[in-house]
């Protein structure tokens, strides 16, 4: 099966595949050579000459590391080879001895950065073989997105299984030897676990007379392809064992464990503890901890301490293989903010049942590389478990999944992942669930792993029968939609900002503490300070779309934006829709027929006037001061006698803290409000059949006379006035403003008569006020 | 004057008008009150009378004549002036026209609303909840416990006393459960948010989430219904396969991935070389979650599905950079 095969079936199944790191040699024309003799250089006493076997030929090798001896099977470049940093080899003079090419070491090979000695290949590679093609040199790595609930698969181990699944096979283990029933190790340490609860199971294992050494290659690269840094041959040895079987391992030096002793308990108050990082950490109650006679080795399945730790000088090795609680390991991690490979696993459960196994396996594997004896027995304590028992009836799965699936095919899909089916009932499969699969706890679970291993795929896609006919669409969709549509309309770009605002915003818009919008909900955890709190208006985040647009030469500018705003309020919060909208510049840079005027706010009232429409609300201004308007033209926008919003134009330090160089007008209205008093399907009124007619008149009227108050006197002479509009405006000495009147009636045409007696009554109405005076 | 005398007048004062201008002046010595024709007219009835049948007709006949030939001509000569008239003022319609003034939806709201349009028409509600949203229905009530893995799944915005920033728009399904029975067809779009910023995240984006509860809701309802869905959205023939995948709250649980966009499967940079983009995340409702809100697992099942909506704006306009979505930069705005 190829890498693109097998990634392409495990995510099928479910064990996502994110990529396939190709491994390929950065050298070539490299061959493995077998060293057949070693002599001294007859001139150069500090270097070698070897004769190198590569099965086809023997080559002449001037080489000067201190690792060449014979029988070694090493990396020989000859003529025509390529090293990783590109050099040519060729023949070469050294000392009036011809040598035919180069013994490489790991550095040249471009592998890792060790350059100590020549590369001493694994033993599986034979004499003759070119490196260029074959493993580690040529391989694939598998970045595998493994479930959260899937901390089985945290192995090599474990995605063996689930390939196992797939061709129909099972993954073996190693076997090791009966275990002699002397118990060497119980006179050298004792264990003790005060909290079964939160370690289940803990084993030690002892080693003595090792040399720390490094790690041979192949342990090395495995360690290095999975993201992990090659320490020693101890240390390397428990990640490597955890890497295949998924069960962190910790060793300590012997000798540095205060009175030969181990205990797992609870830390019972509060204390300093520096880990193997060489970093201090405050313990806190409740945290698992190793310890020694003295006090803590390790913060269980975390990280270990400084002060047990494998050095160069360790010689005796004590082996810790546990189980812990996830619970536990989760918390302890997550306070002390480290995500260890150990606490990882941890955390999601690792298999109790193979707990010992590893910790051989480990034990055997150190021995092997770093020589030692191991010490007979093991300290064990196993608070043991049985497995889970689930029954699922075969209807349970038909009508779940939507397809008949047979029992047959089912009790093979869990079997082949080591989900015993204990009985096959009548109705259903009675199933032993193994520990190491954590996340099975019901019948669901179960189903889920049939369909799985039968394959999505072959369940075919149907329509629900479901008598389901809640289906109405929601009164407020229809509001969002009529609001968009008249943005749009109206000429406005929709912006989406994130819902943040930050200290700085508020101070830029002088909202003062005590200010309504100033009661903002912080966020503990933000992004960052500009994001720290939930925004209380949105004028803020739209303000800065336009000084980022007017950076890039975009000065005329329409933008709305709609979302919601937060206000805490008492100890809850109150989120509801706003709606702001703003205009800067003008309609357009220019037009050749004519001057293209500036916004003003007129042109941000209009729209306002439009939006206000569109839902047939009625509104009016009130003036009122806003922190960062403009005093001039801000006001409170009026619905029912209650504010809803405001609109103005932005005070020019304002603007400039943004870095915006010119006029902004802009109102936001609160549209949670809107919805409620909007009328969106408008009553019919009949076209009237009779003509209107239109008056004109022109007075003069004093600057503290509001225009509104003005036209609504004009509107209460007679129901007849069906429109009262200004059509001029202009000042010398006095306000000047003429009104255009329209005249309609649904009954019969207007005479003269009736238009002349409401046009007089009109001009006493507005004489009669102080300050106003009939312009003739 | 006899016909034929009249006839010649006629043509020959005709032929005479050379612009509008003569057109009064031959009208008025034609058919004018004291024009031949009329002096004819007038003369009828000193005829005979066997004769003055016949001449009458004649006469007529010429009159038509000429006043069709007139009205031709007026035509023929106002038309000339006007447009000789308009000539002089002849513009260039080769300047720029005014354009309107036209808005644009957020490329986001549109492929919102367009998915919210599809799910309308299979018959989906849609519910609403709140963005500040309580741990226990963004979490808790989902199936995710404190202090559970799943909770790393999504790097949450903490607010005080309990209160998060809804790491998705499945706390509606809660919502809605609790506060009806089944049957259940409801689509819940709206903001989430999670603590997270790079070229494929941003800290708030949108989702649209799915629940069907009824009795008899199976598996393969639920890959009827985003196939139809994914259909719709993209083209008809877009492949999609559905991948086991783990939701705390629906179990199975199922990835769905479409056939890349850019490279129709071959793999590319945006598939990461597997041909494949990952649009939705779906499942069976867990029977967990049914407890938790009442429900009886034994008695009513159903699915759940959540889409990320700036995904498949990002698919659909081949928009490679999610925080595009997010400067409004008028010139990126402008293009959808």
């Amino acid at each position: 099966m190829t890498a693109n095969e097998l990634s392409s079936r495990l995510t099928m199944r479910g064990i996502e595949v994110e990529a396939i790191e190709e491994i390929r040699p950065s050298f070539d024309g490299v061959v493995a050579a077998e060293v057949i003799s070693v002599d001294v250089h007859p001139l150069l006493t500090n270097l070698y000459v070897c004769m190198v076997d590569t099965g086809k030929e023997v080559y002449k090798v001037v080489c000067g590391a201190k690792n060449v001896s014979p029988n070694r099977i090493v990396a020989l470049a000859i003529k025509g080879a390529r090293l990783a940093d590109g050099t040519m080899i060729d023949k070469r003079e050294i000392g009036g001895v011809t040598s035919e090419g180069m013994l490489c070491s790991e550095r040249e090979l471009g592998l890792t950065d060790d350059h100590s000695g020549i590369f001493i290949l694994p033993e599986e590679i034979k004499k003759g073989t070119l490196l260029n093609a074959v493993e580690p040199f040529n391989d694939h790595v598998l970045d595998i997105n493994v479930p959260p609930n899937r901390g089985d698969c945290l192995s090599i181990y474990g995605i063996a299984r689930e390939v196992g699944s797939i061709v129909g096979e099972r993954p073996t283990i190693p076997s090791f030897e009966e275990e002699v029933q002397d118990m060497e190790i119980d006179r050298l340490i004792d264990l003790n676990v005060i909290d079964e609860e939160a370690c289940p199971r803990y084993v030690l294992r002892m080693l003595k007379g090792v040399t720390i050494c490094p790690s041979p290659y192949l342990i090395r690269e495995r360690l290095i392809k999975c993201g992990m840094r090659p320490i020693n041959s101890i240390v390397d040895v428990t990640n490597y064992v955890m890497l295949e079987f998924g069960q962190p391992l910790h060793a300590f030096d012997y000798h540095r464990l205060e009175g030969r002793r181990i205990e797992v308990r609870l830390a019972s108050s509060e204390i300093r503890f520096r880990t193997l990082d060489g970093v201090d950490r405050v313990i806190a109650g409740n945290d698992l901890l190793i310890c020694d006679g003295n006090g803590p080795v390790a913060v269980a399945g975390i990280m270990g301490g400084e002060n047990s730790e494998i050095t160069e000088k360790t010689r005796d090795v004590a082996l810790e293989s546990a189980y812990f609680n996830p619970l536990f390991i989760r918390k302890t991690a997550r306070r002390l903010g480290i995500r260890s490979e150990a606490s990882l696993r941890f955390e999601k459960g690792i298999d109790i049942e193979r707990v010992d196994i590893a910790a051989r396996r480990a034990i055997e594997l150190m021995k092997a590389i770093s020589g030692g004896t191991i010490v007979k027995g093991k300290k064990e304590i196993w608070k043991k478990r049985e497995p889970k028992r689930i029954f699922v009836s075969y209807n349970k799965i038909n009508t779940i999944l939507g397809v008949a699936i047979d029992p047959e095919d089912a009790v093979n899909a869990l079997n082949s992942i080591d989900i015993e089916v204990e009985k096959e009932q009548e109705d259903g499969l009675s199933c032993s669930v193994p520990l190491f699969r954590h996340d099975i706890e019901e019948y669901i679970d179960l189903i889920e792993e049939i369909a799985r291993i039968y394959g999505f795929e072959h369940i075919y896609p149907t329509t629900p029968s479901s008598t389901a006919i809640t289906s109405k669409r929601a009164k407020n969709i229809r509001f969002y939609t009529t609001l968009k549509e008249y943005f749009k309309a109206a000429g406005f770009f929709e912006a989406i900002n994130f819902a943040f605002l930050s200290q700085q915003d508020l101070d830029n818009l002088r909202i003062a503490s005590s200010h309504p919008l100033a009661s903002s909900v912080a966020i503990i955890n933000p992004i960052s300070k500009d994001y720290g709190l939930m925004r209380t208006l949105i004028a803020a985040s739209v303000l800065k779309n336009i000084a980022y647009n007017l950076n890039r030469g975009q000065k005329n500018l329409r933008i709305y934006e709609t979302g919601k705003v937060f206000i805490a309020k008492d100890k809850g919060v109150i989120e509801y829709p706003s709606v702001f909208f703003a205009m800067t510049g003008k309609e357009r840079e220019y037009f050749w027929k004519g001057p293209v005027p500036e916004y003003d706010f007129f042109d941000i009232k209009g729209i306002l006037e439009g939006l206000f429409a569109s839902f047939n609300i009625g509104f009016s201004l009130k003036r009122d001061e806003i922190p960062f308007l403009n005093n001039s033209s801000s006001a409170e926008v009026i619905v029912n006698d209650k504010g809803i919003g405001w609109i103005g134009e932005v005070r020019e330090d304002v603007l400039r803290l943004y870095g915006i160089e010119q006029k902004v007008y802009c109102a936001e209205i609160r549209f949670d409000i809107m919805m409620e008093m909007g009328v969106m399907v408008p009553k019919y009124r009949p076209i009237p059949r009779y003509p209107q007619v239109i008056r004109d008149f022109s007075f003069y009227i004093d600057d503290d006379i509001p225009i509104s108050t003005v036209i609504d006197r004009i509107k209460k002479v007679s129901p007849l006035i069906v429109d009262v509009g200004v059509f001029d405006m202009f000042k010398r000495e006095k306000r000047s403003v003429s009104f255009r009147v329209v005249f309609q009636s649904f009954e019969d045409t207007l005479k003269d008569e009736t238009i002349n007696a409401l046009q007089d009554i009109i001009i006493r109405e507005l004489t009669g006020i102080k300050g106003i005076k009939l312009r003739t | 004057m006899d016909i034929e005398e009249i006839r010649k007048k006629v043509e020959e004062g005709l032929a005479s008008i050379k612009g509008y201008e003569d057109l009064e002046r031959v009208r008025a010595t034609l058919t004018g009150r004291k024009g031949i024709i009329s002096e004819a007219i007038d003369r009828i009835k000193t005829l005979d009378k066997d004769k003055r049948r016949e001449y009458g007709r004649e006469i007529n006949a010429i009159k038509e004549r000429v006043e069709a030939k007139l009205r031709e001509l007026k035509a023929f000569y106002e038309d000339e002036r006007r447009r000789a008239e308009e000539g002089v003022s002849k513009i260039d319609i080769t300047m720029p026209g005014k354009t309107p003034i036209m808005g644009k939806r957020h490329p986001i709201t549109q492929t919102l609303d367009e998915m919210v349009d599809i799910f309308s028409f299979l018959g989906f509600t849609v519910a609403e909840g709140p963005e500040i949203e309580s741990e226990y229905y963004n979490f808790e009530a989902l199936n995710i416990p404190k202090d559970h893995p799943a909770r790393d799944m999504q790097d949450t915005f903490y607010i005080k006393d309990g209160l998060v920033l809804r790491t998705h728009t499945s706390p509606v399904q809660i919502r809605v459960m609790e506060s009806m029975l089944p049957p259940i067809k409801i689509i819940a779009p709206g903001r989430v948010y999670r603590c997270d910023s790079d070229v494929s995240h941003t800290p708030m984006f949108h989702q649209v989430e799915g629940l069907v509860v009824d009795k008899h809701i199976r598996f393969s309802d639920l890959k009827g219904i985003i196939t139809i869905f994914v259909h719709e959205i993209f083209d008809e023939g877009t492949p999609l396969r559905f991948r086991p995948s783990y939701f705390p709250f629906t179990e199975p649980s199922a990835e769905v991935d479409i056939g890349c966009v850019i490279c129709n499967g071959k793999g590319c940079r945006v598939c990461k070389d597997t041909g494949w983009l990952e649009i939705i995340g779906s499942g069976m409702v867990h029977p967990q979650v049914f407890r938790n809100v009442g429900y009886n697992p034994e008695e009513v099942t159903g699915f759940a599905f959540g889409v990320g909506v700036e995904r498949i704006a990002m698919i659909k306009f081949g928009i490679d950079d999610i925080r595009q979505f997010y400067y409004n930069d008028i010139r990126f705005l402008s293009q959808f």
